[in-house]
């Protein structure tokens, strides 16, 4: 703690044979570089993530997973630069797709979000801690964050329940079968309820123009494009699926209804939007800017009468990777 | 005794030299990097571009917008190809946490080519785009500081602060004219 190393939480102290264990069970030789990480732009190889692990109290077989998410998150596509620096309270979520779901025991159900006592907890301290550690991402140093958000402790890692989406899994669609691992940039997560709506478009409509305030990033005058995220119960997704059991159907409706009047905007802000060629003909401005830009899947308990929303930061591209077994 | 393994990195490397000083500004090609964010910079970049054409600069802007995905690889491909014909270039405006990110990012390419390079902030995140070049092996990157809050200012008072850094900013980066040298006096 006293090296700047920790969260201010108790950590496992990394001795080498608590890492050696970890590097086994990762399969990968330690000095193997898996990205230069910024803002320190330092190497971050993988006994590095080992060591961040063990400290995080993490157990070795989540090596594999935490390697893909380095990947997928030193994308030039995620701007991990930006992300690591802004006032935003952003933070990378990780959404694991596949069977290592299950092995990891990644939660998809009731509280997946935060809340589950399991293994996604430790998993994502270890990615806070590498950000600090290896990125070098320290508020009032690096990052800038006017807020922070409780995700930056232990992340937001979460999975999708795929056995009960009507749809192909997320990862799937974004071309990667199998055990994979999503990083978004969140900020943050926000709840929707909805205890009226009774049919798809009910349900649909309540997300989507809960989405659309006008304080998202996807609205900044400055931003030409950004991503969405709703995380759909499984209760209202089996209503949807039925109604639109295309995905790609979902998206375009959530899109065409997640917009506000270029009206309803302040004068001062209409001609910076107006100049990224963001207002429709029909006086609207979306929240991002086609239907593919609005990710959808499915998760969350059963009680259903809920949705969760995570607007994007800044043009942080989310990323997939597949994650790859020892 | 327990033995722990060391979880952090750093580099290796630091270029603590600003690289080359400006000199003289007569018939140089100068890039200014201005963002989608920032009127205030528009406004300051405009009055310094107006001094600098006034000594015999050629200027010419270039304007950062989203730098991931498709848009973000024409970006860089366009600023590398601004800088391959640029004498000097002045890039700006960190004026937040992600902006200054990208500020010192392009600052670094520039200074990179070997042309002298002086990034540009507004005094709230100076520590973080010191924090940023030092990090990023160029600590002694040249950096000039405008007051803050900046972008809250109407026109014309961001206009006379742009005209009241102008000499020292033209100092700072080395530059060899007679209005510098008369203001350094």
């Amino acid at each position: 703690m006293a090296q700047g190393w920790g969260d201010g939480l108790p950590l496992i102290p990394p001795t080498p044979d608590r890492v050696q264990d970890f590097l086994i069970a990762g399969g990968r030789f330690p000095d193997e570089l898996i990205a230069p990480l910024p803002p320190l732009r330092a190497e971050c190889t993988v006994e590095k993530i080992a060591i961040n692990a063990v400290m995080a109290g993490c157990t070795g077989d989540a090596m594999p997973l935490l390697c893909a998410a380095i990947e997928a998150m030193a994308d030039p596509m995620f701007d991990l630069a930006g992300l690591n620096a802004t006032t935003g309270s952003v933070v990378p979520a990780l959404i694991v797709n596949g069977p290592i779901r299950n092995r990891l025991d990644i939660p998809y159900q009731a509280g997946c979000l935060g809340g589950v006592a399991g293994p996604a907890v430790a998993i994502g301290r270890a990615i806070r801690l590498i950000m600090r550690n290896v990125a070098g991402q320290v508020i009032g140093a690096t990052s800038q964050s006017v807020y922070g958000t409780p995700g930056r402790v232990a992340g937001i890692v979460f999975a999708e329940w795929e056995e009960r989406s009507p749809w192909a899994p997320l990862a799937e669609r974004r071309g990667v079968l199998g055990d994979a691992v999503t990083a978004y940039g969140a900020m943050g997560t926000a709840n929707i309820c909805d205890v009226v709506a009774n049919e798809a478009d009910g349900f649909l409509d309540m997300i989507a123009k809960s989405m659309a305030y006008p304080g998202a990033n996807g609205f900044l005058p400055s931003s030409a494009f950004s991503e969405a995220l709703c995380v759909i119960n499984p209760i209202w997704a089996e209503v949807i699926g039925r109604a639109y059991p295309d995905i790609t159907d979902v998206q375009a409706y959530l899109w065409d209804k997640c917009a506000l009047s270029i009206d309803s905007f302040r004068p001062e802000y209409r001609d910076p939007i107006g100049n990224l060629g963001r207002i429709k003909p029909d006086g609207r401005v979306h929240l991002v800017p086609k239907p593919e830009d609005m990710l959808v899947m499915v998760g969350g308990g059963e009680g259903g009468l809920h949705a969760a929303m995570l607007h994007s930061w800044g043009t942080c591209l989310t990323v997939t990777r597949p994650v790859v077994a020892a | 005794m327990t033995i722990i393994l060391d979880p952090s990195a750093s580099l290796a490397h630091d270029i603590t030299d600003p690289g080359p000083d400006a000199g003289s500004l007569a018939g140089k090609k100068i890039a200014i990097r201005i963002d989608m964010l920032w009127r205030s910079w528009d406004w300051v970049s405009d009055i310094w571009a107006q001094g600098l054409r006034a000594e015999g600069a050629d200027v010419a802007f270039w304007r950062s917008c989203g730098r991931t995905g498709q848009e973000g690889v024409e970006a860089d491909r366009d600023y590398a190809a601004l800088l391959a014909k640029s004498d000097m270039a002045i890039v700006g405006l960190g004026n937040c946490g992600s902006c200054t990110s990208w500020t010192i990012a392009d600052a670094l390419t520039a200074a990179a080519t070997g042309i002298p390079t002086i990034a540009v902030a507004t005094a709230h995140f100076e520590g973080l785009a010191h924090n940023l070049a030092k990090r990023g092996g160029r600590s002694g990157l040249r950096l000039h500081i405008l007051p803050y809050p900046l972008d809250i200012l109407p026109k014309e008072q961001v206009h006379d602060i742009a005209r009241d850094h102008y000499r020292p900013f033209l100092r700072g980066f080395g530059v060899r004219s007679r209005l510098a040298e008369q203001s350094a006096a």
